[in-house]
């Protein structure tokens, strides 16, 4: 966009995309250094030391995919209904279902407190996955539903003159056809649900079923405040999801991105 | 973190010809109806019941009140403070976060060596968890903190002070975390948008003798409108969300100056059993963040005269 000619504007231009990239840096560094400082990889050694430090791994795991499949499933039956089939008052459900995307968390919680202790879902999975899927479908409809939308009508069109029932229409179109949107789909998903932070917080009390969103907080209290193995633990969380996103850069940004792009 | 939000509005009603040869769809999209609807609908009746209770969330004879909460909370000094934060935090992230973003998007547009590198640290902070980092942000604005020592070695030790202990600056350091973390998201958006605008439009200023900052004022600027106004309604939504880094930081102090309705509405339910009370809080929240959606979708149709 810009155009830079001379040498010196060149020069110029790098080093002002270097000053406004470092204090993006700056916060990553002092993680990692703050998690030497002392002893070194000591710190480290005593993280992963810690009984059950991979349950948390695991936990955030095992939620991830919960999520992730409930989303996926619920999502794509909701957008080709509401995108190729026959369905009265259709908009009218659509948009109860969008005003959920203004939802915050946090009014969730007392409701679903009350309600997961009464029905025996309290410190399960469940707890956690059944709201943050809840919270993630709206959007997911929204997209895979203007993505549907998209689609050549003649196809559906032949698939219903040769006899296809709307299941089979299903199978064999929309979801080899919908797989762009899917990816987007399942990598906002998985960020929304590795990372929450309230969910897990409020609804798993034992500390074999908590997440990795948990534990500093699980280290304050195992260290008594050290903070440089806070930071190793940091760290090591944050190795996870640094790693996945550079191995699928243009999927992550895509799938985060595509909320505002149509 | 949710960072979705319907910024597009699309809603393809196209009514098709031949609707009666369409299979019914409601059995297709029930699931999602019970799920992602039924749940949380469930869950603001029950929140708008229980505003209506003077409850501590065990006591089984909660005491109706009618709309007593409500009123209280129009005579609460802290919620008015939540929500003026609430604005200044929106405000400030967002008008920081497109300037930087629009920046660093022309930039990375401009052929400029280690592309890449750049864009990864600037998108890295998007996929790491605000849980997680909160504590790596309190070492480092605490007062004998990494930030204070850089201060220190660019000769700005004056300026060094607890950040997070301190009313005047507590809301600002929550502040540039949240920049901190978006950033890339905004980054990336602009990029993609800038890669759509048509070429000729930037060469024909430029043979007219537009400079660099002119041609992006004047002519890039412009053709972003579309992803500023989803940006705007995005950040809008998140800062009536924030709840992880404001409480993981500061806790919502020193002295409720990073309280935000998140952090006070959680502080009310389950630190102080004020259930009743939390619940009209959130049913407010819930109002404001759905009028302020509206609003904004509204406002974004009616200047859209070329769209």
């Amino acid at each position: 966009m810009f155009e830079v000619r001379s040498r010196r504007s060149k020069v110029l231009l790098q080093l002002l995309a270097t000053a406004l990239v470092l204090p993006y840096l700056f916060p990553l560094i002092a993680m990692v250094q703050g998690s030497f400082a002392g002893a070194g990889w000591g710190n480290y050694q005593a993280v992963i030391a810690v009984p059950g430090f991979f349950q948390f791994f695991l936990n955030s795991a095992i939620i991830a995919a919960g999520v992730i499949v409930l989303v996926y499933v619920v999502t794509m039956l909701a957008a080709y209904g509401f995108a190729k089939l026959h369905i009265r008052f259709r908009e009218v459900y659509f948009w109860m279902l969008l005003a959920c995307l203004t939802l915050p968390e946090v009014v969730l919680l007392t409701p679903l407190f009350t309600t997961t202790q009464a029905i025996g879902l309290y410190n399960t999975y469940w707890a956690v996955i059944l709201p943050l899927a809840a919270l993630q479908v709206p959007f997911a409809v929204l997209l895979t539903r203007n993505f549907i939308n998209g689609l050549p009508e003649e196809m559906f069109e032949a698939a219903r003159v040769d006899g296809a029932s709307s299941l089979r229409g299903f199978l064999y179109l929309v979801i080899p056809l919908t797989r762009p949107i899917a990816a987007a789909v399942l990598i906002f998903t998985l960020i929304g649900a590795w990372n929450d932070y309230l969910m897990p917080l409020v609804f798993l009390q034992s500390q074999d079923m908590q997440t990795i969103t948990l534990v500093p907080q699980f280290f304050v209290g195992e260290f008594s405040n050290d903070q440089t193995k806070i930071l190793a633990s940091a760290v090591l969380t944050a190795i996870p999801e640094i790693v996945a996103y550079l191995c699928l850069q243009g999927l992550f940004e895509r799938g985060l991105s595509a909320g505002a792009i149509k | 973190m949710t960072v979705a939000h319907p910024v597009t509005g699309a809603v393809g009603s196209s009514s098709r010809p031949r609707r009666r040869l369409q299979a019914p769809g409601l059995p297709w999209i029930l699931p999602a109806l019970v799920l992602g609807g039924g749940l949380i609908y469930y869950c603001i009746g029950y929140t708008g019941f229980l505003s209506t209770l003077n409850w501590d969330g065990a006591s089984p004879d909660p005491q109706s009140v009618g709309l007593r909460n409500y009123t209280n909370l129009a005579n609460d000094r802290l919620f008015w403070s939540a929500l003026l934060h609430t604005a200044l935090f929106f405000v400030v992230t967002f008008v920081l976060q497109t300037t930087i973003g629009v920046i660093f998007a022309v930039i990375m547009h401009s052929r400029i060596k280690l592309a890449v590198v750049y864009k990864v640290i600037i998108f890295v902070p998007v996929v790491l968890a605000p849980a997680i980092m909160a504590p790596v942000f309190r070492q480092i604005f605490a007062a004998d903190g990494q930030f204070n020592w850089v201060l220190d070695h660019l000769g700005l030790g004056f300026l060094a002070q607890p950040w997070i202990g301190q009313e005047s600056t507590a809301l600002p350091v929550i502040m540039s975390i949240t920049i901190w973390q978006w950033t890339g998201l905004t980054f990336v958006l602009y990029y993609a948008a800038m890669s759509q605008i048509d070429q000729s439009l930037i060469e024909a200023a430029r043979i007219d003798g537009a400079g660099n900052i002119r041609t992006l004022v004047s002519i890039i600027w412009p053709e972003l409108r579309g992803t500023t106004i989803a940006l705007g309604i995005l950040s809008a939504i998140g800062a009536l969300k924030t709840f992880d880094i404001p409480w993981l930081v500061t806790v919502g102090g020193p002295n409720n100056s990073t309280q935000f309705l998140g952090t006070y509405i959680y502080q009310m339910t389950i630190q102080l059993a004020h259930v009743g009370y939390g619940a009209a809080l959130s049913i407010v929240l819930l109002v404001i963040a759905l009028v302020m959606a509206i609003l904004l979708q509204v406002a974004a149709r009616e200047r859209a005269p070329r769209d």
